[in-house]
């Protein structure tokens, strides 16, 4: 006969409950349900778009002056001026600082915290993998980061289909929301597999974040001051920079390089920002191939640190 | 040699040591209690890091704090593991000799002596980030007697050293307190501390519990009375003898039915009564102890007892 | 059952050799695993757990290949680490459940035996607090929470009771202790402090130098040659010695008021002589118990032989 007293202390574990997620994905959902209950995350994804309201305000306002005849033709040399896709261009790249942060914010102490709290002892004495492990943490940077790019260009993308049909949003570029979602997951797996790969070096994670920012800064920093060494020793005049031998100088950093992949996944080389006409060239797309291969190149090599650096216990030779 | 009267010490709203009274002379003395009990702050009032709230602190008579002619007496050996990592061990103890005084050539033999005492004059050279957690603590006492002090402060020395490294570690302490040395230390493992001392001071959330051996604080404890194991094949019949006695307050069978725990508030006149019950009521016996005669019982009723 | 067998198993850290044709069958229920610093004792249980390549040798860990199905080791496999370890930005709540997710558990599973096996560590009051404030204690018990939640059928336990104060450590013996006694789950503990091994287990491996080298039950490793006695007196007494010796009794030794002695007869009749030479001195009995060598001395004998 059972006891009339149930043992409420230890049990085993009891059959059926259904089989467990990989251990990637366990991992993947706690970054995600980190992410998104910062409120940080969601203050710097509206700060993201920030070109895409200014823009959205312009427009909105040469509509309004539209109705009236004696602007009206003011108006259609405004929208003359505007390429669409060129607008997703700057709306990408004017913000660069503000992908960083949000970089440094989900993944700077994604591993260094673990690192510190001998959470790897934990993970990997579980039946999770050194894979599972890196590509959980991986995607639970990724897919918020995908989030931030994408949310911003997605909204300013589906109100030019509603209101910019008329002014050839899509004679533009038919195929512009494809190049968009190209290129939101290869610009925010960039950020993500560098900001990883450095978390992976830290115990602390202020320390992987100021080494990625710090990076960020100083390869943009030298970027510049290689195009100006190279303008004044060649005697190249300041109009002709957009091309030649000098445009790859300017895709020498991080942020460099996200444009240089923007430009080559949307075709462009860019006009002015709000299709207010401007002086300065406009710095020619770099080689498609150059480009690409820069990105995962950088991308590659950090996630194969990453991979080296973890390790449940420390082997003391 | 040391010498508190009503000493306290409080961090802000937080007590360290309340209204300590105690004195402690040469031997070893084990300083028990809690986490968070006063240890560690009871032995920097004694180092001199630390001055009391109020009362006073004497050690060899004078004021500890801030005062040389006291630490020159006096080594002391943390429980927090930091060290100039990039010395080897060796190097190490020769500039704290130097930094007690002594001149180069007195130091260099002083350092051989400590590190010998302490077994690692042929593992010195390395440097001590690559020490593991007992060579750390050999190294720490090394220091700590490299000055041949009076009065040695442990506090967890033997924290992390393996049943060889903690047998030889008695041993240097056991020739220590020979010499006439005052030894305090401190540890959490009782089992350890009863290997080198009787003599105890138990520490309570900063107030002193109980000082002195613990045989005699276990007889000032009436509020638990005496417990007698017996190991018999008839319990009952010894347990009905036992409970004719008087002054036995419970006799409990163990359901093995081989065993007999006695418990009694006059635990001499039951040991006086056993061999009787042995010998003449002819009653076998194959063994019998009190199982509660050691500092682990003795602390579980002093700590245990009050909420935790 | 046996939980492990291991065969000629070699270990190299660079050009160090941690463990050395290391032969052992690891039996089922509570074992202790002993030796001195550098033994080789976390680096068998790290290559158990496939945290590193063995250079040589074989072993199987409830039937699973080690170095080949690492996987079905950890997931049947619970592992309490020395070290201090959690995962940062969790209550223990999330963390346990956390934990138990990547044992193998669904999501829902997961969550109840986290709160289950927390109550069970003791931890029920303080199951919504971050991990990080926890105090020393706790944070043991945590970590044997998080090695418990997937239902393991092997624990092992490298120095549970590190830092523990005395009441601390002995509840986490106690745990240990029920948890290998009453739930059935295997146990095989690491650690320096000896009479906690003695307490909780009741097996015990010896390793030293890389090689196995004492292995038995715990009682038997305690106990002495020709089964003496030892009589603890209320104050030391030369009389009693000499009594001792007219009652056919052997005196072999005597520290204190301790003596060691050794009868021909039963116990019974050893104790009953020993009575009777306490009697003839007029000195009184306050111990009489077969004499057993510690674990401590089992150990190091074992290890200087």
């Amino acid at each position: 006969m059972a006891s009339p007293v149930a043992d409420l202390s230890y049990r085993d574990v009891e059959a059926g409950g259904g089989p467990g997620s990989p251990g990637w994905l366990v991992l993947a959902r706690m970054g995600w349900r980190s992410a998104f209950s910062k409120r940080a995350f969601w203050v710097l994804t509206v700060v993201g778009g920030w070109y895409y309201l200014i823009l959205l305000a312009i427009l909105y306002f040469i509509e309004q002056a539209n109705l009236a005849d004696e602007t009206s033709r003011l108006a259609s040399e405004f929208f003359g001026r505007i390429v669409w896709r060129d607008q997703f261009l700057h709306g990408f790249a004017f913000s660069h600082l503000v992908w960083l942060s949000i970089a440094l914010l989900l993944g700077a102490g994604a591993i260094a915290n673990d690192n510190r709290a001998n959470a790897l002892l934990v993970y990997l004495s579980k039946p999770c993998r050194k894979v599972d492990y890196l590509f959980g943490k991986w995607l639970g940077v990724f897919v918020p980061l995908c989030v931030a790019m994408g949310l911003p260009m997605l909204v300013f993308f589906a109100y030019c289909v509603l209101n910019f049909r008329e002014r050839g949003f899509f004679d533009d570029d038919p195929l512009l929301l494809g190049r968009v979602l190209v290129l939101v997951p290869m610009a925010a797996a960039f950020h993500t597999s560098i900001v990883i790969g450095i978390s992976s070096l830290f115990n602390q994670g202020r320390l992987a974040g100021a080494a990625y920012a710090g990076l960020y800064f100083i390869s943009g920093f030298f970027s510049q001051l290689m195009l100006i060494i190279f303008l004044r020793a060649t005697a190249t005049p300041l109009e002709q920079m957009g091309s030649g031998q000098a445009q790859t100088f300017f895709y020498l950093s991080v942020d460099g390089l996200l444009t240089g992949l923007a430009k080559v996944l949307l075709a462009t080389d860019g006009t002015p920002p709000f299709g207010i006409p401007a002086r300065t060239p406009q710095i020619a797309a770099p080689d498609p191939w150059m480009a690409l291969g820069g990105v995962v190149l950088v991308a590659a090599v950090a996630v194969f640190v990453a991979w080296r650096r973890i390790r449940a216990v420390e082997v003391v030779k | 040699m040391i010498e508190f009267v009503g000493a306290s010490r409080w961090y802000g709203q937080v007590i360290g040591v309340n209204d300590v009274t105690v004195t402690m002379g040469p031997g070893v003395t084990a300083l028990l209690g809690q986490n968070g009990a006063g240890k560690s702050t009871l032995m920097r009032l004694v180092t001199g890091q630390l001055r009391p709230t109020t009362g006073t602190v004497r050690v060899f008579g004078m004021d500890p704090f801030a005062n040389p002619d006291v630490y020159r007496r006096l080594g002391f050996c943390p429980d927090i593991d930091a060290f100039p990592e990039h010395l080897d061990g060796r190097e190490f103890v020769r500039r704290m000799a130097r930094l007690s005084g002594f001149a180069d050539p007195e130091a260099r033999r002083r350092t051989e002596e400590a590190l010998v005492l302490v077994g690692m004059a042929d593992r010195a050279d390395r440097p001590l980030k690559g020490y593991s957690k007992g060579m750390r603590q050999r190294i720490k006492l090394a220091q700590a007697v490299v000055h041949d002090p009076d009065l040695l402060l442990l506090d967890e020395p033997l924290n992390g050293l393996d049943p060889v490294g903690r047998r030889q570690f008695m041993d240097v302490l056991a020739r220590l307190a020979q010499a006439g040395k005052a030894i305090v230390v401190s540890s959490h493992v009782l089992f350890e501390v009863e290997q080198m001392t009787r003599s105890i001071l138990l520490l309570h959330r900063g107030r002193v519990l109980a000082s002195g051996d613990v045989s005699e604080v276990r007889a000032f404890i009436d509020r638990h009375p005496h417990r007698v194991r017996v190991e018999t094949p008839e319990p009952a019949r010894l347990a009905s003898h036992a409970m004719a006695l008087g002054y036995v307050l419970l006799c409990r069978i163990d359901p093995s039915g081989r065993s007999l725990e006695v418990e009694t508030r006059e635990p001499d006149r039951f040991y006086g009564e056993l061999p009787r019950l042995a010998l003449d009521e002819g009653i076998p016996i194959l063994s019998f102890e009190s199982p509660d005669n050691n500092m682990e019982a003795v602390y579980s009723y002093l700590v245990g007892g009050r909420d935790l | 059952m046996d939980v492990a067998e291991i065969q000629g198993l070699t270990v190299r850290y660079g050009r160090f050799t941690a463990l050395e044709s290391f032969t052992a069958v690891v039996p089922g229920g509570c074992v202790g695993l002993l030796g001195p610093n550098g033994a080789g004792k976390s680096t068998f249980i790290r290559t158990l757990l496939g945290f590193v390549q063995p250079a040589a040798g074989r072993g199987t860990v409830l039937g699973h290949e080690v170095g080949r199905d690492d996987l079905a080791i950890r997931r049947a496999v619970g592992y309490m680490p020395e070290q201090d370890c959690h995962i940062p930005g969790l209550s223990a709540v999330q963390y346990v459940a956390l934990a138990g997710e990547l044992g193998g558990l669904s999501k829902a599973q997961a969550v109840r035996r986290a709160h289950e096996v927390l109550e069970y560590c003791g931890l029920g009051e303080a199951r919504y607090r971050m991990v990080e404030t926890y105090s020393t204690g706790m944070k043991q018990r945590i970590k044997l929470a998080q090695a418990l939640v997937h239902g393991p059928r092997l624990l092992l336990l490298d120095e549970p009771t590190n830092g523990l104060d005395p009441i601390g450590r002995e509840e986490m013996l106690q745990l240990v202790r029920s948890i290998s006694h009453e739930k059935n789950v295997n146990v095989l503990v690491s650690s320096h402090l000896l009479p906690d091994i003695e307490r909780t287990c009741d097996e015990a491996i010896v390793l030293f130098q890389g090689r196995l080298r004492a292995q038995g039950r715990i009682d038997d490793l305690k106990r002495v040659e020709g089964a003496p006695y030892e009589i603890e007196l209320r104050e030391a007494s030369g009389a009693f010695v000499r009594c001792a010796a007219e009652e056919g009794l052997q005196v072999l030794g005597a520290e204190h008021a301790v003596y060691r002695l050794r009868g021909d007869g039963a116990p019974e009749d050893t104790v009953a002589r020993a009575f009777r030479a306490a009697r003839s001195a007029g000195v009184q009995v306050r111990r009489a118990v077969p004499a057993v060598r510690s674990l401590e001395d089992a150990f190091l004998e074992a290890i200087s032989g």
